[in-house]
């Protein structure tokens, strides 16, 4: 999860996410060159004794700043391309899971080996138990397995929603009458935060997801197999 | 940007932003770049200065040669970076499938001699 005042990206647990924030990397360096040339242009303009305004002519300065721009973009880009067909490469799910958004809780169900489906409510903050997370953590989890590829099929009973989870760069709008479709591969266990991402209602901020990612053979353990 | 340490973790370098956002400690290869951008501004700046003596037009080659030498720099190390982590990927899944199927027949070492003995 995100500590406090953090600006910055999560660590990442998907190879998707650790794509993402290399080109999240590449784009600031970018960023960060063209702020230093603007600063220095901006500099230069400050400090001009030229006076001269009825200056009207500048050809090369004028195809130097369409081009180079134009060199930037591509450059921003090409990787940008390169991770929007990653994500949507075919990978043969080993486990599809349904998240139904509600006001204001989500609906997960498991439903590719028995009939496993929970509400996940958030704890308010009177049940919380010392270390638990206030307005993050949940009654009851996703249990997923990790290094297996898993399909999350999302939508809505109601208004808008969007199922969110930043370390894995995972954010899929959940729309009544609609099924989104998302997959992932998580590398690491742990518990993994996210929240509703569309503004659906006055408990909008209070419907928040979360993951627990354990080895697939304590999974083939759970309920899910055996319920 | 990474969750606070455990206890007995290293701590996370203090992480350096210029411009406010650019954190040069924590990303990898932009301390590099950005050292050697500013060491490639000063010499083309000051080369410059020194062959013409024009205060103002070293100044636009010094932020130029930062500019160009900070990219250059950035686009080799980061190329150099993503072979390197293909290559730790690589070794990692040849150790897990070892470890693995070591003995059995899917073993790779046992395919290599067999092919190799062919």
């Amino acid at each position: 999860m995100a500590h406090a005042a953090q600006v910055g990206l999560q660590d990442a647990t998907s190879p998707i996410m650790e794509e993402l924030i290399t080109f999240h990397d590449h784009a600031l360096m970018i960023i960060f060159l063209i702020c230093s040339l603007v600063l220095y242009a901006l500099f230069l303009t400050l400090t001009t004794k030229l006076t001269n305004t009825n200056i009207s002519d500048a050809q090369e300065m004028e195809t130097v700043w369409t081009i180079l721009p134009a060199i930037i973009l591509v450059l921003i880009a090409l990787p940008s391309l390169r991770i929007l067909y990653m994500t949507d490469e075919v990978n043969d799910p080993s486990l599809t899971i349904k998240s139904i958004g509600h006001q204001w809780y989500w609906t997960y169900e498991y439903t590719d080996y028995g009939g496993l489906i929970f509400n996940s409510y958030m704890l308010p903050p009177l049940f919380l138990e010392p270390g638990d997370l206030r307005l993050l953590d949940v009654d009851n989890r996703v249990v997923l397995p990790i290094e297996a590829p898993i399909r999350m099929m999302i939508t809505s009973q109601d208004v808008l929603h969007s199922w969110a989870v930043p370390t894995l760069g995972l954010k899929t709008d959940a729309i009544p009458g609609r099924l989104n479709q998302t997959t992932f591969t998580a590398t690491r266990p742990g518990v993994y935060y996210g929240q509703c991402s569309e503004i659906c209602g006055a408990n909008h901020s209070f419907m928040p997801i979360v993951l627990e990612l354990i080895p697939l053979k304590i999974f083939e353990m759970g309920p899910v197999f055996t319920l | 940007m990474a969750a606070p340490p455990e206890p007995g973790e290293p701590e996370e370098r203090k992480s350096l932003k210029l411009l406010g956002f650019l954190d040069v400690e924590n990303t990898p290869c932009a301390r590099h770049s950005i050292l050697y951008g500013s060491l490639g501004s000063v010499v083309a700046g000051f080369g410059h200065f020194l062959f013409t003596s024009e205060i103002r037009r070293s100044c636009d080659v010094g932020v130029g040669g930062f500019i160009l030498v900070t990219l250059g720099c950035w686009f080799h190390c980061r190329y150099n970076y993503a072979k390197q982590r293909i290559q730790e990927r690589i070794a990692r899944e040849e150790i897990k499938k070892k470890i693995l199927y070591e003995g059995t027949h899917l073993d790779p070492e046992r395919k290599h001699n067999g092919s190799s003995s062919n």
